[in-house]
């Protein structure tokens, strides 16, 4: 098997979470700010999907990680920054997918302001491990 | 106002929060059981893996310059995959080794098939001895 399987596991699944909860915190605040009822809905259900999309990502996102540290959880110097944002990053992902999709109607039910907040501070923690990930191939 | 748009009852609006809350418990969980998992399979799998041999060879002995130039060593030839602090990073924790100097030679001299490049061509037997210097003062 090549040795370097989970690295290159790892480096082709982690995109898709980073950019799936960034759009759809980005979708969910433009309908946040859209006056129009159709527009609105729309954004909402792309936001929806996008979050749900990313929360599942997460996961082979997460156990290519840990495969190809060999369970390592947090580690040192930049792996252990990247650790310190991706962690909270994956659970507050998983949590808010599962915030918004168990208790809600449909999907282009309008999210609390709070839920849109928390998506953002997700985007953000997210791309804090992104860029720590980064900063560990380039150091390589 | 759009009928979707309305306020979820407060009961609802903590069943939200309580399922949230749960489901990131338990992916942390699921991670932390998972790394503990493959870390505990990894150690068993690898040269770390405690041996007979440790009673065999008693560890030659060590002192503080050996340790230096063992550690001057292990930043050139060890540390891009071990770690600058050897505490691990691509390749293994290489703290509290349960393993001989005998066995510790071999390791370096002939690699770890698919983990681990051998090192015969690269180091003398001089600067094993000062990187296992080094190794044995890793507590």
């Amino acid at each position: 098997m090549d040795r370097d399987i989970w690295a290159k596991m790892h480096g082709a699944s982690v995109h898709f979470p980073i950019a799936l909860v960034l759009v759809s915190f980005a979708l969910d605040g433009a309908g946040h700010l859209s006056s129009r009822l159709a527009v609105r809905r729309g954004l909402h259900a792309a936001g929806y999907w996008s979050m749900l999309l990313g929360a599942a990502g997460t996961v082979p996102a997460v156990v290519s990680g840990l495969a190809m540290t060999k369970g390592v959880i947090l580690g040192h110097d930049a792996l252990r920054y990247h650790h310190l944002f991706a962690w909270p990053a994956f659970a507050l992902i998983i949590g808010i997918a599962a915030w918004r999709s168990l208790g809600a109607g449909s999907a282009n039910e309008r999210p609390p302001l709070a839920y849109v907040a928390a998506a953002g501070l997700a985007a953000a923690l997210v791309s804090c491990a992104g860029y720590w990930g980064g900063e560990m191939l380039i150091a390589r | 106002m759009d009928p979707t748009d309305a306020p979820p009852t407060p009961a609802r609006r903590a069943g939200r929060l309580a399922a949230a809350a749960a489901a990131s418990l338990v992916s942390l969980f699921a991670a932390y059981g998972l790394a503990r998992g493959i870390h505990r399979e990894a150690i068993r799998s690898s040269h770390q893996q405690p041996t007979p041999e440790d009673w065999l060879d008693a560890p030659a002995a060590t002192s503080p310059a050996l340790v230096a130039q063992g550690r001057t060593a292990f930043l050139a030839s060890c540390a891009h995959c071990h770690g600058i602090d050897a505490s691990g990073d691509e390749g293994p924790d290489l703290h509290g080794l349960e393993a001989s100097d005998r066995y510790i030679l071999n390791t370096i001299l002939r690699g770890v098939k698919g983990e681990m490049p051998s090192f015969r061509k690269k180091l003398r037997s001089a600067d094993i001895a000062v990187l296992t210097a080094y190794l044995r003062s890793l507590k």
